[in-house]
Order: C-alpha cells, then sequence, then structure tokens
C-alpha cells in the first residue's frame, strides 16, 4: 500500500459477478430485489430436524457445471459460480501476475472439515478446511497469479475484502482485483446460530416492532475493481472510501453505543473525502436482531444528523437472509444497481417500524430514487466493524 | 510506502519465549513428536476461565510485546492503536471442537477467527482499526503492510501485528490433510508493535518461489505458520543489525516478500543492544 493520504483514490467497480437464493446471476439478482421476492425456504440439502429453525436463503440449484471446480467444496463452487457470472459481464484481462483476489468469509470451507470429521477421512476434505482454501480455488479458476487474500472479520469480511481490494490498486500490488465475499449455509453454521437462539420462526422483519431475529443464506459475490485511469466508462460505481474499527466491547454482541460501527463509518467517509450530508442512500447490515437494529439506527442518526428522516435506508436481508462474507458485497452491488436503474429496493416484511429505529425506511415497494453516493454498513462477531462509501455511475 | 519502525516484539513458542532459545535442529528436539504444544496459559479472573486457549495466548503475546517495549498495557489501549491478527488455522481447534459437540453449542461464537483478536481488543480496550488475514507466511507480510499502511495514512498512531497458531487439538487432522512433514509443527504466538518511522516497506508477491529465505531458521524452529516471519524478524533484531531487512513468506505457491529499510531506528537499535546478554 503506497503512502495514501486520508483521502485515498477512488476505485473504479468495473462490474460484477453473484450468485444467491433469490438469483443465480446479477440480472436476476436485481429482478428479485426490485419484484421484492423472498428467497428463504426450507433447507433439503443437510438434516435440520434437530434445529428449532429449519429454514434459510438456500441455493437449491448451482448454475456451474461441477468439472469447473474439480473440487467437491460448496464455498469454492459457489466462489467459482459468481466468478463466471463476473466473467460473462467483464474480461479479465491483465497480465496474470497482475490479477489479484481478495475474498471475505465468516466461516470459510467449515463444511469441509465437518465432512473430514464425519464421512470422509480422506487428506482431501480436511486440507480443504483451511478458511483460505476457497480463495485459492478462486484464483485457479481465474488464472489469477497475483496476491490471493483471505480476510475473516464476522460478518463484516465482504466490507474488508473491498477496502483491502482498492488498498492494493493503491499499492500498485495489482492492475485488477476480482474481490468479494462468500459463505454457504451448512450445518456447522445453522447448529451455532440456532444455539444462540438467533434464527427467527418468523419472518424476517428488519427494523420492525415485531422482529425476532435472523435468518441464514449462503451466496457468492464478487466485484472486478481497476483504477479508475485503467477503467472503461461503461461500469458499475465507485468505491470511494473503506473504514473499520474494532468494538472492544463482546466476543459476539455489538456495543450498546454502537461506537464501533461510528468510527468504522467516520473513517469510510474520511477516506472518500465526502461529508455525511452528501449521502443519498444507506444499505443497513439490518439483521433484524432484537439487539443489532436500533444500535445500527442510532449510529445512523448520530451520522445523518438533522438528514436522519431524509435520507432513504433499506436492508436486503429478508430477501436472502443473512449471507454472512457476502453480505456487505451484495450490499455494496445493490447500492450501485439502485443508482443505475433508480430505484431503491424495499426492506421486505417491514410492517409497523420500531419507535426505536426513526429512520426513513423503504418499505413495501421499490423507491423511485437515483442515490449518487451511498453508506453501506457491516458488523461481525469479535466486534468487528465496517463501513464503505460508494458512488454509482449515474 | 513509508516504512514503520519495529518498536518491540513478542514472540512466544513452544521451545519458549524469543528466538534466542531455540534449538539447533527442531526435527532432532522434538525427538519424533509431531506437534509441540504451548499449552494454556494460566490467568486469574472469571472472565478467562472460559477463554479459548488460542485466545490467551494471544493476549499473552501482546502482554510479551509490551514488556519488551517496557510499556504499560495503557499504553496502546484506545482507538489510535490498529490491531491485525494473522492465522493459518488457529481457529480449526474450536472448530473440531463444536462439530464434535464438546463444549456445548454455546461456545459457537468462539469458532469465528474474529474472536482472537477480539479477547486482545476487550482486555486491553483496543478500538482502532481492524484486519485480520488468514493464510500462512505472505498473510503476515501482508499483515505487516497493512499495518504499516495504516500507520503512513495517519489512521492510528501504532499498530499491532498478531499471530497465532495452534496444533495440538487437530494433530489427527493435520496427519491426515499430509501437514505432518518433516519438521513438527511448533506452536506459536507473537506481536509486533509498530510505530512511525523513517525508513521504507516494499511488498512483492508472486508464483516464482526464487529468493526463499529463512532456510536455516526454519530448521531451528519447525513449522509455525503464519508466525515464521515474525521469528524472522526476532531472530534480524538480535543479530545486532541495522539497515535493510528482506522477510521472505511461501503458502500454497505464493512467495510474497517484504523489504524493509531501516525497521530499527537508532535509539530503538541502540537500546536493544544494551539489552542484549
Amino acid at each position: 500500500m503506497a503512502a495514501t493520504p486520508l483521502t485515498a483514490e477512488p476505485v473504479a467497480i468495473v462490474g460484477a459477478g453473484v450468485v444467491t437464493p433469490i438469483g443465480g446471476d446479477l440480472d436476476a439478482f436485481w429482478a428479485a430485489l426490485d419484484a421484492g421476492i423472498d428467497g428463504l425456504s426450507p433447507i433439503e440439502r443437510f438434516p435440520v430436524d434437530d434445529l428449532r429453525v429449519g429454514r434459510g436463503g438456500e441455493i437449491k440449484k448451482l448454475p456451474l457445471d461441477s468439472d469447473l471446480v474439480g473440487t467437491p467444496c460448496r464455498a469454492s463452487r459457489l466462489l467459482v459460480a459468481a466468478a463466471q457470472d463476473l466473467r460473462a459481464r467483464v474480461a479479465i484481462d491483465a497480465t496474470p501476475a497482475r490479477v489479484a483476489v481478495v475474498v471475505g468469509t465468516a466461516v470459510g470451507g467449515v463444511e469441509e472439515l465437518e465432512h473430514a470429521l464425519h464421512d470422509d477421512r480422506g487428506a482431501r476434505r480436511a486440507a480443504a478446511a483451511l478458511y483460505d482454501s476457497p480463495a485459492h480455488a478462486l484464483a485457479r479458476h481465474l488464472g489469477a497469479r497475483g496476491p490471493v487474500v483471505t480476510v475473516s472479520t464476522g460478518c463484516a469480511s465482504g466490507a474488508t475484502a473491498l477496502g483491502l481490494g482498492a488498498d492494493l490498486l493503491h499499492d500498485d500490488a495489482a492492475d485488477l482485483v476480482v474481490a468479494g465475499g462468500y459463505d454457504v449455509l451448512c450445518r456447522f453454521v445453522m447448529r451455532g446460530f440456532d444455539a444462540l437462539r438467533a434464527l427467527t420462526r418468523d419472518e424476517v422483519r428488519p427494523f420492525d416492532r415485531r422482529r425476532s431475529g435472523l435468518l441464514l443464506g449462503e451466496a457468492a459475490a464478487l466485484v472486478a475493481l481497476r483504477r479508475l485511469p485503467d477503467a472503461s466508462q461503461e461500469r458499475l460505481g465507485t468505491l470511494l472510501g473503506y473504514g473499520s474499527a474494532s468494538d472492544a466491547s463482546h466476543i459476539s454482541a455489538p456495543d450498546p453505543e454502537g461506537r464501533g460501527l461510528e468510527r468504522a463509518v467516520r473513517a469510510a467517509l474520511r477516506q472518500a473525502g465526502v461529508a455525511p450530508d452528501a449521502i443519498d442512500f444507506v444499505s443497513a447490515h439490518g439483521t433484524a436482531t432484537p439487539l443489532n437494529d436500533p444500535i445500527e439506527c442510532a449510529v445512523l442518526a448520530r451520522v445523518l444528523g438533522e438528514r436522519r428522516r431524509a435520507v432513504p435506508v433499506n436492508s436486503i436481508k429478508a430477501n436472502l437472509g443473512h449471507t454472512m462474507g457476502a453480505a456487505a458485497v451484495l450490499e455494496a452491488i445493490m447500492c450501485l444497481l439502485a443508482s443505475r436503474h433508480g430505484l431503491i429496493p424495499p426492506t421486505l416484511n417491514l410492517d409497523e417500524p420500531d419507535p426505536a429505529c426513526d429512520l426513513d425506511f423503504v418499505r413495501g415497494a421499490a423507491r423511485p430514487a437515483r442515490p449518487r453516493v451511498s453508506l453501506s454498513t457491516s458488523l461481525g462477531f469479535g466486534g468487528c466493524n465496517g463501513a464503505l462509501v460508494l458512488e454509482g455511475a449515474v | 510506502m513509508k516504512g514503520p519502525a519495529l518498536h518491540a516484539l513478542g514472540f512466544l513458542s513452544a521451545w519458549g519465549a524469543g528466538v534466542g532459545v531455540l534449538p539447533a535442529d527442531a526435527r532432532l528436539a522434538a525427538a519424533g513428536r509431531p506437534v509441540l504444544s504451548l499449552g494454556r496459559p494460566e490467568r486469574d479472573g472469571e472472565r478467562f476461565r472460559r477463554t479459548t486457549r488460542e485466545g490467551l495466548l494471544a493476549l499473552a503475546a501482546v502482554e510479551s510485546a509490551l514488556e519488551d517495549g517496557g510499556a504499560h498495557r495503557l499504553a496502546i489501549a484506545g482507538d489510535r492503536t490498529a490491531l491485525v491478527y494473522v492465522t493459518a488455522a488457529a481457529y480449526a481447534p474450536s472448530n473440531q471442537r463444536f462439530i464434535e459437540g464438546r463444549g456445548g453449542s454455546i461456545r459457537f461464537a468462539e469458532t469465528a477467527p474474529a474472536v482472537v483478536p477480539a479477547e486482545v481488543a476487550i482486555e486491553l480496550h483496543l478500538s482502532g482499526p481492524y484486519a485480520i488475514f488468514l493464510g500462512g507466511p505472505p498473510a503476515t507480510l501482508r499483515g505487516i503492510w497493512h499495518a504499516a499502511g495504516l500507520i503512513a495514512d495517519g489512521e492510528c498512531d501504532r499498530a499491532l501485528v498478531l499471530g497465532v497458531e495452534i496444533f495440538e487439538e487437530c494433530e489427527g487432522l493435520y496427519a491426515r490433510s499430509g501437514r505432518l512433514c518433516r519438521r513438527p509443527l511448533v506452536e506459536a504466538a507473537a506481536c509486533l508493535w509498530l510505530e512511525a518511522g523513517q525508513g521504507t516497506l516494499s511488498l512483492e508477491s508472486g508464483r516464482d518461489g526464487a529468493g526463499e529465505t529463512g532456510t536455516d531458521l526454519r530448521r531451528r524452529l519447525g513449522e509455525t505458520f503464519c508466525c515464521e516471519p515474525l521469528a524472522a524478524l526476532d531472530s534480524w533484531r538480535r543479530m545486532d543489525r541495522a539497515g535493510t531487512l528482506n522477510l521472505t513468506g511461501r503458502w500454497r505457491g505464493e512467495t510474497a516478500r517484504l523489504v524493509w529499510t531501516d525497521p530499527m531506528p537508532r535509539p530503538l537499535l541502540a537500546a536493544t543492544r544494551r539489552e542484549e546478554p
């Protein structure tokens, strides 16, 4: 990383590719968000009979020839599926040694560890259980021979990956960075969130007074990043800034006052060289847990100040479930697609806003608006907080 | 970019504290043991009763760096200290324990790699910028690079690069995955304290594998995954050198090379020389 000033050079987001429970590619993903499609369903891929909650955002069929991946690892397969979508839209045409891969994940290849411990005691699955394995599978698929980086800041991992991907360009460590995030639904993570009583038996209702928890989802989302002068005008948007901060308060619960998230947001705005009053839209973390939503809203209210009721806010986790490492990347892509299409997707199941969440939520139907500058917020286990400031190509 | 100054370094391994205690040959010294454990540090207080071994080792590494720097823990508290955590596999024991149903489901949160630096952040009140890199030695070099960038950009006044690797609980898995090689797996925990410096820092990565360094150190240390570059740093500063440091790390076919000029400013170097026996 070069000695970048506090305000960093913006980085072009040339294009994106995704695989999600509501759409197997970018166009289907956007169409489903616009239409308010709910992709949550009973989980079929592994047993859930012993869990309190057995629903989630499961991808029923991967749009992928398994021979392309060469591994049974579902995390790697999700990443390669998203990469196929990305490559259909963007040429990965830099010199291979100058193509970097940066991905974020909360649970990595942990499903391979489950297999290695239970039903397949071969060497390959044990080796694939390391969390950085899927990133290397993606690099092999892309033919990328530059840096291969895996980051894991809990459910803020996707935001971290985009921020560090931009750093690689600032530092001239690569000419093209494929950055993003992924995570799979597996028994490990379902058992864990079920045990924490974080999963709801009801609908996922971000910011609603009746909210009772989240549902998990699986997805992979990738973007291609280039330095602005190297990018064509036909881009999705621009990453203006990234910020991170630690809560230093609890290993699994957010800081009650959201101080870490606020520091991350203000750091991202500072790096972007953008004042809070320039924010046109906020894509909130919005997990629909009783704890997260009011804390996050209090932070956004402090940051937005008098404009707190004038800036549209949404959460797309009721569509997809919480896709963990992919969440922040999908939400960043959504911000840019909102700019492109002039529509902000609604927050599903938000019928009775919690009075403690006093912001201008987009609900009911997509709202016609063409945000130029968007803020996306993320929080994760370990008190990890991340924020992205993005500019749509309007 | 502008290079940081190596303010302090704590390095703990199954061999003991610092690289001065390393044997001449790890394989011979291990005497057939495939894994050498660092054990579980003892700590008083209810908060630590259920803390994972990797979390306690992380804290011990940071405290070792504080001791090395002659600093009280308050010197690093607050939002002007960045924390960068690196590991290849320290999360594996917690994951295995949860999958096997041991320790109770409530311990799920501990399976996240992010929880190890969180234990440090909570205990020492570190609320600044934050990053976690997963992988082997190249991840550590990238962590140093990232930390240096945060300092150079004014995002923090100091940065801690914390590495932890533990293996004991997953010895069977390592045996099956072919990770038990000629060198023993040696548990380690290390913390590098960086401050603003006057030198330069550059990082290159590629797949050529050329110019690898540290063979002698590796023979003495054993396999410590991400902690290896931090051991190399400790070794370098003990050799009473000034000037340019080259650190190389390899993992999964990737080679990363960090070139760091003047990591030990003269006053620090002089202090280190005085303390060496």
